[in-house]
């Protein structure tokens, strides 16, 4: 009889403790699923602003991307002195539109170009003090940005931004000459050397190809940073 | 003598605002003689002031640049005065990169922190100047890999692109993930925490007397 009951009792106990276990499990799936409920919106509400908070891996990564840009755009001092119109952006355009682009295929936010320019001007001014201008082209791209395709959400959004960023130095490096040598009165001179007294004609030649080139730059841009995130190495 | 001696750099704001005076100047007022005069004593002022590493480095690089471009320039236009300018365009660019090498990345940072600069801004400087080395290294090695696995040549774009460029991106992200978790580690944030600068830059007479110098220079230049 004893035994009877002490096997009852071990039966009761095993069952309780089942029932436990159950209980627990139930409960921490009920939490984890409350959990993921509540992170969803809030995760989802966070990528869908168009203005995101910046961490410290993004500016990383930024200033990484733009220490290459740095490098492979060093050649920069030596164009400046040629006269020939638009020398500087046409040999500027591949890295100055491949590497951007890639960091704002990574840090898919707003401001990004901004980061990568106010780091570039730091460095390019030391070369040529209008570069700094850059920081006042990105400004403007990534309004436009903005304004039509909400931030860098689609991968064109990039391209876009990677294909006016350098050639918008055109019109600005202009207006610079315009205004700067007005100092000394020697701005029509110094347009003149801007424009590197071409006619018309090799001008807009320029212009098309400092486009053209920053649109294929842009584009490999984007397919590297397709290539990425099929690795996994860029997640989206 | 100890004048002579000076082993602390330029302070490195007061630097970097007569590398882009340096600059500027050489720009307005390349075709002119005088320009050419005041860069000369612009360049015993920066050796006065110990920077003479940087000058003695910049020498064989203007020779060598800034003549072949005089040079080019004078065959074109037959004028001896658009190669002086382009000899004094070239002067003032590498006397300013002489006073830019003068000032250490961390230096700077050091003084931007000091003066409550946004720590995004400081941490990318710092970063994208200190990684160049980095990048130089991580370059050799893919170009090592490129021949070991006979891919063919870089200059090739198809392996170019395949081979080079998408290794090296990959690279790049995989070590901004480690340093951005490295920073982490140590405290760094983009918040607005205190934080402390332990050591100081500081504003001397020597700085004053080295810009004002440049300054005065600039404008004797001018005038007379």
């Amino acid at each position: 009889m004893e035994e009877k009951k002490k096997n009852d009792i071990a039966d009761l106990l095993i069952e309780n403790l089942q029932n436990s276990d159950a209980e627990q499990e139930a409960s921490a799936e009920l939490v984890s699923t409350a959990s993921a409920t509540e992170d969803k919106p809030r995760e989802e509400l966070s990528e869908n602003k168009i203005f995101q908070k910046y961490k410290i891996k993004d500016i990383v990564f930024l200033a990484i991307i733009t220490s290459c840009t740095l490098v492979t755009g060093a050649i920069m001092p030596l164009l400046v002195n040629i006269p020939l119109f638009g020398i500087i952006q046409l040999g500027l355009a591949l890295q100055f539109s491949v590497f951007p682009v890639i960091g704002m295929m990574k840090v898919r936010k707003v401001g990004s170009l901004l980061f990568m320019s106010i780091f570039i001007s730091c460095f390019l001014i030391f070369m040529f003090p209008p570069m700094a201008l850059l920081m006042l082209c990105a400004l403007i791209v990534e309004i436009l940005v903005v304004l039509i395709f909400k931030g860098y959400k689609n991968d064109w959004a990039c391209v876009l931004a990677g294909t006016l960023y350098m050639p918008m130095t055109v019109p600005f490096l202009y207006m610079y000459y315009n205004v700067f040598y007005s100092v000394s009165g020697d701005e029509k001179k110094a347009v003149s050397m801007f424009l590197g007294g071409t006619h018309s004609g090799v001008i807009i030649g320029m212009t098309i190809a400092i486009v053209a080139l920053c649109f294929v730059g842009s584009v490999v841009g984007m397919l590297i940073g397709r290539e990425l995130r099929k690795a996994g190495v860029l997640k989206k | 003598m100890s004048f002579f001696k000076i082993k602390r750099g330029i302070y490195p704001l007061v630097a970097i605002a007569a590398s882009l005076f340096l600059l500027v100047f050489g720009l307005v007022t390349a075709k002119s003689e005088r320009c050419s005069y005041f860069l000369l004593c612009a360049y015993a002022w920066l050796f006065i002031f110990g920077l003479y590493k940087g000058c003695l480095r910049i020498l064989p690089a203007f020779i060598i640049i800034g003549g072949a471009f005089a040079g080019i320039f004078y065959a074109v236009t037959d004028s001896p005065l658009s190669a002086l300018s382009m000899a004094n365009r070239f002067g003032s660019l590498f006397l300013a990169a002489a006073i830019g090498m003068s000032v250490e990345s961390v230096a700077l940072t050091r003084n931007l922190s000091q003066l409550r600069a946004p720590r995004a801004i400081t941490l990318g400087m710092l970063i994208s100047t200190s990684f160049v080395p980095v990048l130089r290294g991580e370059i050799k090695r893919i170009r090592e890999a490129v021949k070991t696995r006979g891919a063919g040549s870089v200059y090739n774009p198809k392996v170019w692109y395949r081979a080079f460029l998408i290794p090296l991106v990959m690279r790049l992200v995989k070590i901004s993930d480690t340093l951005s978790l490295s920073v982490e580690t140590r405290g760094f944030s983009l918040g607005k925490e205190k934080y402390s600068v332990y050591k100081n830059e500081i504003f001397s007479w020597t700085d004053l007397l080295f810009i004002a110098g440049l300054t005065v220079g600039g404008v004797l230049a001018v005038v007379l």
